[in-house]
């Protein structure tokens, strides 16, 4: 019992305990990204404008990591009550 | 603030070897002096001398020393297997199991006075991130050759040029929340312990945060082994 109630925490901690910093961190990154283009790439030519596409990408790959983190655990124990 | 008493830093500078004043150093003999580098070290050190001294004579019956190394790696063990595969965990057994014991020795050294957690200076961990990140695209690479791109496309065709940012996007995501998670979390626990020593240490202040510091050094190395592991396992199993 308290063996298994340790690795389901551990699974627990592993999957979830990072959403928040991988959320926040794509954000970043996309925005950075962005600024990047605008200011070093075109000379800042382009001004807001690859600052704001980077800005979405960014907000999008944070969402499409939070439907990873939702979907591949998901999936697994579903497999696991299936065999059990 | 306080300047921390790193015992391994004065024994050097009473040798004579430059000890930087800031947190990096100038030339390339006081940067091998960094207190974080000379921890690692020493981490390094006692690991291989533990090793030594307890699995010197392997027997057949396993003493304490032994038993505790095949409860730790053969537990260890299990688990990757469970995770990734056993191909996968014969080729890199070795690589995150290191990983494992050095980052947790690593966080719990920090927690005795006179010692420094090498994993609260964001290089360590950089650097442990960007041999993780480098490893899980090359395993990738390997398994699925050229179509391992097929990875970063997405479910649908007509969405790629949608997806391919997103999902590069989110892959460099990795890179950062692995590094800053570790550091951030022992770095906090670090200059907690070192301002509430300094506040009030006489009324034992600190002792609360030196047990829950036990419980985030644990943690920490675990989930940085986990996600590891996660990240190995996706990148060798075939695109979605």
């Amino acid at each position: 019992m308290a063996k298994k109630l340790s690795t389901e925490m551990v699974d627990l901690l592993g999957n979830y305990g990072h959403i928040g910093f991988t959320f926040v961190a794509a954000i970043f990154i996309g925005l950075g990204g962005g600024i990047y283009l605008d200011e070093h790439f075109f000379d800042g030519s382009t001004s807001p404008w690859f600052t704001f596409i980077g800005l979405a990408f960014g907000i999008g790959a944070g969402f499409k990591s939070l439907f990873d983190i939702l979907r591949t655990p998901a999936a697994k124990t579903k497999d696991k009550d299936s065999e059990g | 603030m306080e300047h921390p008493i790193l015992f391994i830093s004065i024994i050097l500078e009473k040798l004579g070897l430059p000890i930087p004043h800031g947190p990096i150093g100038n030339t390339f003999l006081e940067k091998l002096c960094e207190p974080y580098m000379t921890y690692t070290w020493f981490v390094m050190i006692f690991l291989v001398v533990v090793g030594k001294l307890t699995l010197s004579n392997i027997e057949m019956i396993p003493g304490k020393g032994q038993n505790f190394w095949e409860l730790l790696i053969g537990g260890m063990y299990d688990f990757f297997n469970d995770n990734m595969g056993s191909e996968l965990t014969e080729k890199l057994f070795p690589m995150i199991s290191t990983f494992a014991l050095y980052i947790a020795v690593g966080n719990l050294i920090g927690l005795i006075p006179g010692f420094m957690s090498p994993t609260s200076s964001i290089n360590t961990t950089l650097a442990l991130t960007i041999i993780v990140w480098v490893t899980h695209h090359l395993i990738g690479f390997r398994a699925h050759g050229v179509g391992y791109i097929k990875h970063f496309l997405g479910p649908i065709p007509v969405l790629i040029p949608l997806m391919l940012p997103i999902e590069l996007i989110s892959n460099v995501a990795r890179l950062l929340s692995l590094s800053i998670r570790l550091f951030g979390n022992i770095m906090a626990k670090e200059t907690l312990l070192g301002i509430l020593f300094m506040l009030a240490g006489a009324y034992f202040a600190p002792l609360p945060i030196m047990l829950l510091g036990v419980l985030v050094s644990l943690v920490q190395a675990m989930v940085f082994v986990l996600l590891t592991v996660v990240y190995f396992g996706q990148s060798n199993e075939h695109a979605h």
